[in-house]
């Protein structure tokens, strides 16, 4: 397989300029709606989320499943009308209510055993997240996202040079944003909410795209140093094809965990093995077709002085 | 080929090592994981106090140490969270409702005075409650089968009745810890003794120097009770039976070294706390939801790690062969890891070290896509296996240090979720590094070396191999 990633340079600017317009187009619709360009969980607001299992062992216990019309109905008479639920399986709720404290949350679970049955606390589970923790958790996150983001510059300037390292970053924003932007669609369609293992995911993601984009680099180097003669576009072409066998099998050996994770991980770790599986194709996709373009392209815009270290 | 010899010899005691590791001692499994609660208590400044130093965090570290105590929970952990909280886990508790009542209420401070002719009672509790908190102390360290779980149970429940009869003893005189302004512990002059001063306010004071002029001389004792649970039972001299200790002064003395009287201070202290504490974070699991989310984790990585294993035999054929021997040697070092550096695997721990399969991969590709390239430009087996790791060094090392600066960054700045993930990718990454140098190279050169028939047959290393001198 060859391919020549400079000759449709264009075409894979267009494609990721559109994946771009549409992630901001989500983004800007979700702000309009939720003044907040994805859906933020638990983790980043604070609130209370209750997951509940009827006890079926126990005798005339779950008769029928449960109806959400009468846990609706409950949650009103608790003053908490504008709390979702979700029924789990036929015997269990999941509430997301506004943070409650142990009393509320106690009178909650008495008046729903009242009227539904009784629940298995070896099956429940409880998460509540005061504000103010929520807003550290996230700016903790997102002070980690950047700090790291500076330290990949600086590594990646050291080992190549500050070009090298600025397309790094910008295949690294693209892949973040698209990836973001995903969920913020998630976010509208689905009412899908981000939480710290979204951060993480988006930290991993920056992790995996410069990985990705620095194996390139390192052979565009290698080349441009054997083989001074060429061109810097020539140096990328032929980069990008010796490299191509080892993108596509890592991408592959990466996706595979993640796979299996989304299919059999468990409520939890699906949506963070989503965000890993668009970001990582991101990841590739912008190494192989953005990252190493642009730096043919701007290298060639100053050809004249063009000079390969 | 010696070399080789003797590096197999040591990744095969290390893979020993590593097994004998795992089955001794394996990895800590996380709330999320085992079920139980995690708490954070944030203690909240007011007007009085705006800010909270670390003699305050840490006295209400004990206060919340004691009522710990009381839930009856194995293997407690209770631990400072930055300025102002403190994190409390309690595996296995299946009422959090109870927990975060009995921790989230502000410390209970009181000064109670010993009612007439309890003395030989009071004797007889206090030695029964001692011998309780021994024996559950004992309990609590060792790692705990049901058995021990309900004999916990039970102890604590005996804690709590000894409790109740101690503070049936003392008559309630209206002092409590709102009227106290200070608690230290104070060296005495003549030598290696220690004493708490404490200070009360003017009040405070008064009342203080009424309920000792009552008991001084008598042989009855001042009961100081945190949250319902005698602390210390100090007698006063007949010295003072004419006034009392007035001023709002006072000291307790008794056989204190530096240690016990700071505890004390501290404990005292503690319940004097002038700022309100709240539960500002609470995530409980139940326990066989943390055990369904095990089993499904370990499905999960076991599908993923024998897709991995497929795919590099049809890809790579022999070479992948080797590549997936040292990805089992490289689980098996990983997992040896976490036992040794003491990591709690979490849930998103798991998801970490899952993808650090996959990215422990990418050493190995790097390095056969190499071997195949000089394959191609025409070089002896060994030569190209040789070079191909040596060119694919570099890259390695940059794409994983860039993989391991964000790996710092989470664990530096993430809260501990996070950091569990950032530590286990960590560990993951450093490993796969060590053993894509090591135990790679040392099968794929002894195969090479030591197996005349593979080395004349490079197509076991490149199918559909032709050699082109220059790409």
């Amino acid at each position: 397989m060859k391919i020549s990633v400079i000759k449709y340079q264009k075409l894979w600017w267009a494609i990721s300029a559109m994946a771009i317009a549409l992630s901001l187009a989500a983004m800007f619709l979700s702000w309009q709606q939720i003044n907040a360009p994805l859906r933020p969980g638990l983790d980043f607001i604070g609130g209370t989320r209750l997951q509940l299992e009827l006890n079926c062992e126990l005798e005339n216990n779950c008769p029928q499943p449960i109806e959400l019309a009468t846990v609706r109905e409950i949650l009103t008479s608790q003053e908490l009308a504008d709390s979702s639920v979700q029924r789990v399986d036929n015997f269990g709720i999941s509430i997301r209510s506004k943070n409650i404290n142990v009393e509320q949350r106690s009178r909650l679970i008495s008046a729903l055993e009242e009227s539904i049955g009784t629940f298995d606390p070896q099956k429940t589970q409880i998460d509540t997240v005061g504000p103010t923790i929520g807003k550290e958790l996230f700016r903790s996150g997102t002070l980690a996202l950047i700090v790291s983001f500076l330290g990949i510059i600086a590594y990646v300037s050291i080992r190549f040079q500050l070009d090298y390292a600025i397309f790094a970053i910008i295949a690294l924003f693209h892949d973040v944003f698209i990836t973001a932007g995903v969920f913020a669609i998630l976010g509208l369609v689905i009412g899908l909410e981000v939480d710290s293992l979204f951060l993480v995911a988006l930290l991993t993601i920056i992790g995996f795209s410069v990985n990705d984009t620095v194996v390139i680099y390192d052979r565009i180097r290698e080349i441009a140093k054997d083989q001074p003669e060429l061109d810097i576009r020539e140096v990328v072409d032929l980069g990008v094809n010796q490299t191509l066998g080892r993108s596509i099998n890592t991408t592959i050996t990466t996706l595979l965990p993640l796979v299996t994770i989304y299919i059999f991980g468990g409520e939890t770790l699906k949506y963070f093995a989503l965000a890993l599986i668009i970001g990582f194709i991101c990841g590739s996709y912008s190494s192989i077709f953005i990252a190493s373009t642009l730096l043919a392209w701007w290298r060639n815009s100053r050809s004249n002085q063009l000079a390969v270290e | 080929m010696q070399k080789q010899r003797l590096l197999l010899f040591l990744i095969l005691t290390l893979v020993l090592g590593a097994i004998a590791i795992i089955t001794q001692l394996p990895p800590r499994l996380g709330l999320d994981l085992k079920g139980g609660s995690q708490l954070t208590i944030q203690a909240l400044p007011n007007e009085e106090n705006e800010v909270i130093d670390a003699f305050s965090l840490n006295s209400l570290k004990t206060v919340l140490e004691k009522r710990v105590n009381n839930l009856g929970a194995a293997e407690p952990v209770i631990q400072t969270v930055g300025e102002d909280k403190i994190l409390v886990q309690l595996p296995g508790v299946n009422d959090p409702t109870e927990a975060e009542r009995v921790l989230g209420g502000t410390a209970k401070l009181e000064f109670r005075e010993q009612k007439r002719d309890t003395d030989a009672q009071l004797q007889v509790e206090l030695q029964i409650r001692s011998q309780t908190e021994l024996q559950l102390e004992l309990l609590r360290q060792s790692p705990t089968t049901a058995e021990q779980q309900a004999e916990i149970a039970r102890l604590t429940e005996s804690l709590q009745n000894s409790n109740q009869a101690l503070l049936e003893l003392f008559a309630s005189v209206d002092l409590t810890g709102a009227s106290l302004i200070d608690a230290r512990p104070q060296p005495l002059p003549n030598g290696n003794n220690w004493e708490v001063a404490i200070v009360f306010d003017s009040e405070g004071g008064d009342k203080f120097a009424q309920l000792t002029k009552e008991i001084a001389g008598t042989g009855r004792t001042l009961g100081i009770f945190l949250d319902d649970v005698l602390l210390s039972a100090p007698r006063v001299g007949p010295e003072y039976a004419a006034t009392g200790i007035s001023g709002g002064r006072a000291v307790i003395s008794g056989n204190f070294n530096l240690d016990s009287a700071n505890d004390l201070a501290v404990q005292i202290k503690g319940g004097a706390l002038p700022f309100p504490v709240e539960v500002v974070e609470n995530r409980t699991v139940g326990a066989t939801l943390g055990q369904d989310s095990i089993r499904r984790s370990i499905y999960a990585g076991l599908a993923g790690l024998i897709g991995v294993l497929i795919f590099m035999v049809a890809y790579y054929r022999l070479p992948g062969l080797i590549a997936d021997v040292s990805l089992i040697v490289y689980t098996l070092l990983t997992l040896a890891s976490f036992s040794l550096v003491n990591v709690t695997l979490t849930l998103p721990g798991i998801a970490g070290f899952i993808l650090s399969i996959g990215m422990a991969v990418d050493a190995n590709v790097l390095i056969f896509e190499r071997t195949r390239e000089e394959l191609r430009k025409g070089k002896t087996l060994y030569k190209s296996v040789e070079s191909g790791f040596y060119r694919a060094f570099s890259s390695i090392l940059d794409s994983n240090v860039t993989t391991l600066i964000a790996c710092f960054a989470l664990f530096w700045l993430g809260s501990g979720l996070v950091k569990g993930f950032a530590l286990t990718l960590a560990i993951g990454v450093l490993v796969s590094m060590f053993t894509a140098v090591t135990c790679s190279r040392t099968l794929l050169l002894f195969v090479v070396l030591g197996m005349p028939k593979v080395r004349q047959n490079p197509k076991l290393f490149c199918p559909n191999l032709t050699v082109s001198p220059k790409s």
